[in-house]
C-alpha cells in the first residue's frame, strides 16, 4: 500500500469520526428503465433522421452538375433531381441547420439523456426523483425537436449557428432543460443512497449547469413577432457571444456528458477499474475551467480584438492535456482487457470512439493556432474536424452504449452480434471515407484561395474554380455518409429484432440500500486548551499532507450543492473575464461615423438573407490577409457591424465572401443570379431562389421589424413612426425594380422579396467609403447618399 | 484495503482506491508524468506568447503583416513605373506590357467576369470584344467608366476597390479585348467607335 493511499485511507476514516453512524435499515426501490428505453429509441430515430439530412445536403453540393448533365442528343436525363437545389424548403441554407441541430441536440442530446438516466440511478442507488419530470423531460425534448424540424425548413431562424431556433422554442428549451431535466437530476442527487458522487456525475453536473448558462445568455433576443426575433447583441459582440456558445456547445453537449458516459459504460463493458482516480479529478476541473475560454479561436483574424483572439488560441492550446486526460483514462482502463476487443463489438466501438476523441482534441488545439487557422478557417478542414468528432466520438460512443444497454433494457440477448460487427466496420470505413477526402478538400481549397502567380495576382481569381475542384472529394463524402448510415440502419434493425424478443413483462429487480443520513459533524470536546491546540495543529498537519492527494476532493464528492457551485464558478469565471471587457471597453469596437443603420427595405432583405440561411455558405468577414483582400476588397473593420443584429460573419465559404458585395454587380445581375445561379455562373452549386421573385414582401412586417431593432438600440429615429418605414421601403424598392426593368429584366418586382434582398446586398460593406452623414440621427435610416468616396482604408 | 478481489486487480496495475460505484472501481494511479509536463509546458508557452505579442515591443499584429504584404505587392508590380498617368498614351502603351496584362487579367476575372464573362463576351454587362461601346469614345473613357461606373451604378465604380494603377492597366486590358472572338458574344450595344489609336513608340512620354 503506497503512502498516498494510506493517507487517503486514514483521511476517510478520520472524516467518519465525529459523524453519526449510518443507519443500517435497508430501503427498497426500483430503477426506472422505461424512461431509458424511451430515450434510447429517440436516439436511434433522430440519429437516422440527422444522418439522412446530412446525406441530403452532401448530395446538394454535387447534384447541380448531375442535373445539368446533357447528353450528346441534348437531353438532360437527371433534370428530375433539380428539385434538390430549387425547392424553397429544401435548400442547403435551410437544411444545414436542421442537420446540425438534429445531430447535436436530437441524436447526441437523447444519447446523453439515455446515459444520464441509466447511470445516474445506479450511481446514486436511487430511482429518478420524479417519474413525472422524467416523462415531461422526454416528451418536452421530443416536442422541441419536432418544432425544430418544422420551423427550420420553413425559414424561421435566429441566424446563429447551432442556436437557430426561434425564441418560443428557446424558452421551451430552457424550461425543459433546467425545469424538468436539471431539477429531476439534482433532486436525484439529493435523495441518493451513495455517499460519494462518481466522476460521471461530476461531468453531468457541469453539463447541466453550463448548457443552461450558455443557452440563456446567447439566445437573448427581442421578439419581433411569434417566430421572429433579433439578437440583443450586434456585430463583434454578437460574434463573441455566439462562438462562446458555439464552441462550448461542443464542450458541454458533445464532450463533457460523453466523458461522463464513457466513465460509466467503459469500465462496465470492460469490467475493469478506471485507470486513475486522481487523473479524473485533475482533468475534470482543468477541462471545464479551460474549455470555456476557447470560443474566440473561431474568430481568428476577424474584426474581433486581438487580445480575445489570443485568449481563444492559448486556452485551446492549454486544453490539449485536460482533454486527453479523459482519453487516457478511457483507453488505459482497457489495460489487461485488450483481448476482449476481439469479440466484443461494444468495446470496439468505445475504443475507436475514444481514439477519435483523442485525434479531435489534438486537432482542435492545432486548428486554434492562428497561422494554422488562417489556412483552415472557412474551409472544409473544419467540417472534417467536427465529423471526426461527431461521427467517431459521439456516434461510436453512443452506438457502443446502445449495444451494451439493449440486452439489459430489453432483458434478452442482442439479436445479432454479427450485425453489430458489420455496423462497426461499415461505420469505421464510412467515417474514414468521409473525413479523409474532406480534409483534402479543405486544404486544397485553402491553398487555392491563397495561391499567387508569378505576376503577384491571385492564381484562382474566379471563386467557382476553387469549388469545382472539390467535386471528387464531395462525391467520396457522399459514399462515406452512405456507409455510415447503412451501419446505423443495421443497428436499428438489430434493436428492433432484439426488442421483438423481449419478455412479455419486464422484470423490475428490487434494489436494496441503506438511506444516507445527513452528515452531522459533532464538535469534539476538549479537556483543555492545550489539547485543543494540539489537536488543531495535528489536523492542519494531516490536511496539508492529504490536500495533495485529493482528499479535499473526496469531501466535495459528497456535497452536490458545492459541486454545482464550484462547477459554475469554474465556467463562469472565464466567461466573465472574456465577455465583460468586450462589452465594457469602447475601444474594442471603434465606431465609424459613416456607418449607418440599414434602411427598412435593406433590413427586410437582411431578414430574407437570415431566413434563407445564406450564412451557411457565405461569410461576411474579410480577414486582413493579402490574398483575401485581393479577392474581396479591404478587410472588415469592427465598426462596420454595429447594427448587425445578429452578426452574419459565417464560418464556411462554400460560396464567396459577401462583406463588400455592395455595388460590385448590377441589380439585374443579382436578380438573374437568384433566379438561376447557373445562368450566370455555369458551375455554380448555389440553389435557385426563384421563389423570391414570386413571394411578396409584407410591408406591415417591415415596420414591425424596424421598431424591434429600434428597441435594441438601432437609431432609427423618425423611421419608427407610423407608415414611415413602409413608405421608405416602397420608395427604395421601386427604385431597384425600375432599374431592373430598364436594364432589360422583368417588371413588377416592387413588392417582391428578391428586391429587398438585392437592396441589402448592394449595401453590404459600402458604408465605410461614404462620407459621414451630416446629422447622424436624421440621416440614419435614409439611403447613404453620395459616391464621392473618402476611400477610408481602401488603400488599393 | 481488504478483500481478495481488490488485491487481485491491484496485483496487475497498482493500488485500487476503496471507492466502488455500481461495481465500478478506480485505480489510485498517479497522473502520468508526461501529462503534467505537457500541460505545464502549454501554460508556460501561453504566458510567453501573450507577453511577447501583447506586452512587448517585439510583437506584431496581423494588420502590420497585411500592410507589409500590400507594400511588397505594389513594389513588385508597380515598383518600376511609379504612379501611372491616366491618359490615352499611357493606357495604350500598357497593352504591350505582358506582365501588366497578366495582372489585369486576374483583376478582370475576379471583378468583371461575373457580368462581362471571362472572355469579355458580355452577359449582364456589355460585350467588350466588339466595336460598339455605350459610354466610351476614346480609350481613356474606359478608365473613366471603370473609375466612376456608368448606367446609374449598373456598371459599378471601382474607385474605392482598385488603385489608380490597377484601373489604368485594367482599362488597357479591356481595350485589348476589342477585336478578340468570345465564345458567345452578346449583341452589340451603343455605337461603333473609331479604332484605338496606335500606341506611342516605346520610351516616348
Amino acid at each position: 500500500m503506497s503512502t498516498a493511499e494510506a493517507a487517503v485511507g486514514t483521511g476517510e476514516a478520520r472524516a467518519q469520526t465525529g459523524v453519526r453512524p449510518e443507519s443500517t435499515s435497508m430501503e427498497r426501490f426500483t430503477y426506472d428503465d422505461a424512461i431509458v428505453r424511451k430515450f434510447m429509441l429517440a436516439t436511434v430515430v433522430w440519429g437516422l433522421v440527422g444522418f439522412v439530412v446530412g446525406l441530403v445536403i452532401a448530395l446538394q453540393l454535387v447534384i447541380p452538375s448531375v442535373v445539368n448533365y446533357t447528353t450528346a442528343s441534348g437531353s438532360r436525363p437527371f433534370a428530375f433531381l433539380g428539385f434538390l437545389v430549387s425547392t424553397e424548403f429544401l435548400t442547403f441554407g435551410r437544411l444545414r441547420p436542421l442537420h446540425t441541430n438534429a445531430v447535436i441536440f436530437a441524436f447526441a442530446g437523447n444519447a446523453i439523456f439515455t446515459a444520464v438516466y441509466y447511470s445516474t440511478q445506479r450511481l446514486c442507488k436511487a430511482r429518478m426523483w420524479s417519474d413525472t419530470l422524467s416523462r415531461l423531460h422526454f416528451w418536452g425534448w421530443q416536442f422541441i425537436i419536432v418544432c425544430a424540424a418544422l420551423t427550420l425548413p420553413l425559414g424561421f431562424t435566429q441566424g446563429k449557428e447551432y442556436a437557430e431556433l426561434e425564441w418560443p422554442i428557446d424558452v421551451l428549451i430552457a424550461v425543459v432543460w433546467l425545469g424538468f431535466f436539471g431539477t429531476n437530476f439534482f433532486m436525484t442527487l439529493k435523495v441518493r443512497r451513495e455517499r460519494h458522487m462518481y466522476v460521471a456525475l461530476w461531468f453531468y453536473i457541469a453539463t447541466i449547469v453550463t448548457v443552461a448558462m450558455l443557452h440563456v445568455l446567447n439566445s437573448l433576443a427581442i421578439p419581433a413577432g411569434w417566430l421572429k426575433s433579433y439578437s440583443v447583441y450586434a456585430g463583434v459582440q454578437d460574434a463573441m457571444m455566439q462562438w462562446w456558445y458555439g464552441h462550448n456547445a461542443v464542450a458541454f453537449v458533445l464532450t463533457t456528458p460523453f466523458l461522463g458516459l464513457m466513465y460509466y459504460f467503459m469500465p462496465k463493458a470492460a469490467e475493469r477499474p478506471v485507470y486513475s482516480y486522481r487523473l479524473s479529478i485533475v482533468h475534470f476541473w482543468s477541462l471545464i475551467f479551460v474549455y470555456i475560454w476557447a470560443g474566440p479561436h473561431h474568430l481568428h483574424y476577424t474584426a474581433l480584438p486581438a487580445w480575445a483572439s489570443t485568449l481563444g488560441m492559448l486556452f485551446s492550446v492549454m486544453l490539449w492535456m485536460p482533454s486527453w486526460g479523459g482519453g487516457i483514462n478511457g483507453l488505459l482502463t482497457l489495460r489487461g482487457a485488450w483481448h476482449k476487443l476481439t469479440d466484443d463489438p461494444v468495446l470496439r466501438f468505445f475504443v475507436v470512439g475514444v481514439t477519435f476523441y483523442m485525434m479531435s482534441t489534438f486537432e482542435g488545439p492545432l486548428l486554434s493556432i492562428k497561422t494554422v487557422n488562417m489556412l483552415s478557417h472557412y474551409t472544409d478542414w473544419t467540417i472534417a474536424h467536427v465529423h471526426g468528432g461527431a461521427l467517431g466520438w459521439n456516434g461510436f460512443l453512443t452506438f457502443g452504449m446502445i449495444y451494451w444497454l439493449a440486452p439489459r433494457l430489453f432483458q434478452t440477448r442482442l439479436h445479432s452480434k454479427k450485425l453489430a460487427e458489420w455496423h462497426f466496420w461499415l461505420g469505421t470505413l464510412g467515417i474514414l471515407m468521409y473525413v479523409v477526402p474532406i480534409y483534402i478538400a479543405g486544404i486544397t481549397q485553402g491553398l487555392m484561395w491563397r495561391a499567387f502567380d508569378k505576376s503577384g495576382s491571385l492564381q484562382f481569381p474566379d471563386f467557382v474554380e476553387t469549388v469545382t475542384k472539390l467535386m471528387p472529394f464531395y462525391w467520396a463524402r457522399v459514399g462515406g455518409g452512405v456507409l455510415f448510415i447503412l451501419g446505423a440502419t443495421l443497428m436499428a434493425y438489430n434493436l428492433l429484432r432484439t426488442w421483438m424478443a423481449r419478455p412479455a413483462v419486464y422484470e423490475e429487480p428490487v434494489q436494496e440500500a441503506p438511506a444516507l443520513r445527513p452528515l452531522v459533524e459533532t464538535p469534539p470536546k476538549f479537556k483543555s486548551r492545550l489539547e485543543a491546540n494540539t489537536e488543531f495543529s495535528h489536523k492542519g498537519d494531516i490536511w496539508l499532507q492529504k490536500a495533495a492527494d485529493g482528499w479535499w476532493h473526496r469531501l466535495l464528492e459528497r456535497r452536490p450543492a458545492k459541486m454545482i457551485v464550484w462547477s459554475l464558478i469554474a465556467v463562469a469565471s472565464g466567461s466573465l473575464l472574456e465577455i465583460v471587457p468586450l462589452f465594457a471597453i469602447r475601444s474594442n469596437v471603434p465606431s465609424i461615423a459613416s456607418v449607418t443603420p440599414y434602411t427598412p427595405l435593406e433590413l427586410a432583405g437582411r431578414d430574407v438573407y437570415v431566413a434563407e440561411g445564406c450564412y451557411n455558405c457565405h461569410s461576411q468577414m474579410i480577414r486582413p490577409i493579402w490574398s483575401e483582400t485581393k479577392r474581396y476588397g479591404d478587410y472588415s473593420k469592427p465598426g462596420e457591424f454595429v447594427y448587425d443584429h445578429p452578426f452574419q460573419w459565417g464560418s464556411r465559404r462554400i460560396g464567396p465572401d459577401l462583406a463588400r458585395e455592395g455595388g460590385q454587380r448590377s441589380n439585374l445581375w443579382h436578380l438573374l443570379h437568384f433566379q438561376d445561379p447557373r445562368q450566370s455562373i455555369t458551375q455554380s452549386i448555389m440553389p435557385s431562389y426563384a421563389h423570391l421573385l414570386e413571394s411578396r414582401l409584407d410591408m406591415g412586417e417591415v415596420a414591425r421589424h424596424v421598431r424591434a431593432q429600434a428597441m435594441i438600440g438601432v437609431p432609427y429615429g423618425e423611421m419608427v413612426k407610423e407608415g414611415k418605414a413602409a413608405e421608405s421601403a416602397r420608395a427604395q424598392a421601386k427604385q431597384i425594380a425600375d432599374d431592373i426593368a430598364t436594364s432589360g429584366g422583368p417588371t413588377g418586382l416592387e413588392d417582391k422579396k428578391v428586391t429587398a434582398l438585392i437592396a441589402y446586398l448592394q449595401r453590404l460593406g459600402t458604408d465605410i467609403s461614404k462620407p459621414p452623414p451630416a446629422a447622424p440621427a436624421e440621416a440614419g435610416a435614409s439611403e447613404g447618399a453620395g459616391t464621392a468616396a473618402s476611400a477610408d482604408g481602401a488603400g488599393h | 484495503m481488504s478483500g481478495g478481489k481488490h488485491d487481485a486487480i491491484a496485483a496487475d496495475s497498482g493500488p485500487v482506491t476503496d471507492h466502488e460505484y455500481d461495481g465500478i472501481r478506480e485505480y489510485d494511479n498517479p497522473t502520468p508524468g508526461w501529462w503534467k509536463w505537457v500541460f505545464g509546458a502549454s501554460i508556460v508557452f501561453s504566458v510567453l506568447y501573450a507577453v511577447f505579442f501583447h506586452a512587448s515591443v517585439y510583437g506584431w499584429t496581423v494588420q502590420d503583416v497585411w500592410a507589409r504584404q500590400q507594400t511588397a505587392y505594389y513594389k513588385q508590380v508597380f515598383g518600376a513605373v511609379g504612379e501611372l498617368k491616366t491618359d490615352e498614351g499611357t493606357i495604350l502603351s500598357q497593352m504591350s506590357n505582358p506582365e501588366f496584362m497578366d495582372v489585369a487579367r486576374a483583376t478582370f476575372v475576379a471583378n468583371c467576369a461575373a457580368c462581362h464573362k471571362r472572355d469579355g463576351g458580355g452577359d449582364v454587362g456589355v460585350n467588350l470584344c466588339d466595336d460598339s461601346y455605350k459610354n466610351v469614345e476614346k480609350v481613356e473613357d474606359l478608365f473613366k467608366v471603370i473609375t466612376d461606373g456608368a448606367a446609374n451604378g449598373a456598371m459599378p465604380s471601382w474607385k474605392t476597390r482598385l488603385s489608380s494603377n490597377e484601373r489604368v492597366i485594367l482599362a488597357a486590358y479591356v481595350a485589348s479585348l476589342r477585336g478578340t472572338t468570345p465564345a458567345a458574344g452578346k449583341v452589340a450595344e451603343g455605337k461603333v467607335i473609331a479604332p484605338w489609336p496606335k500606341a506611342p513608340a516605346p520610351g516616348a512620354k
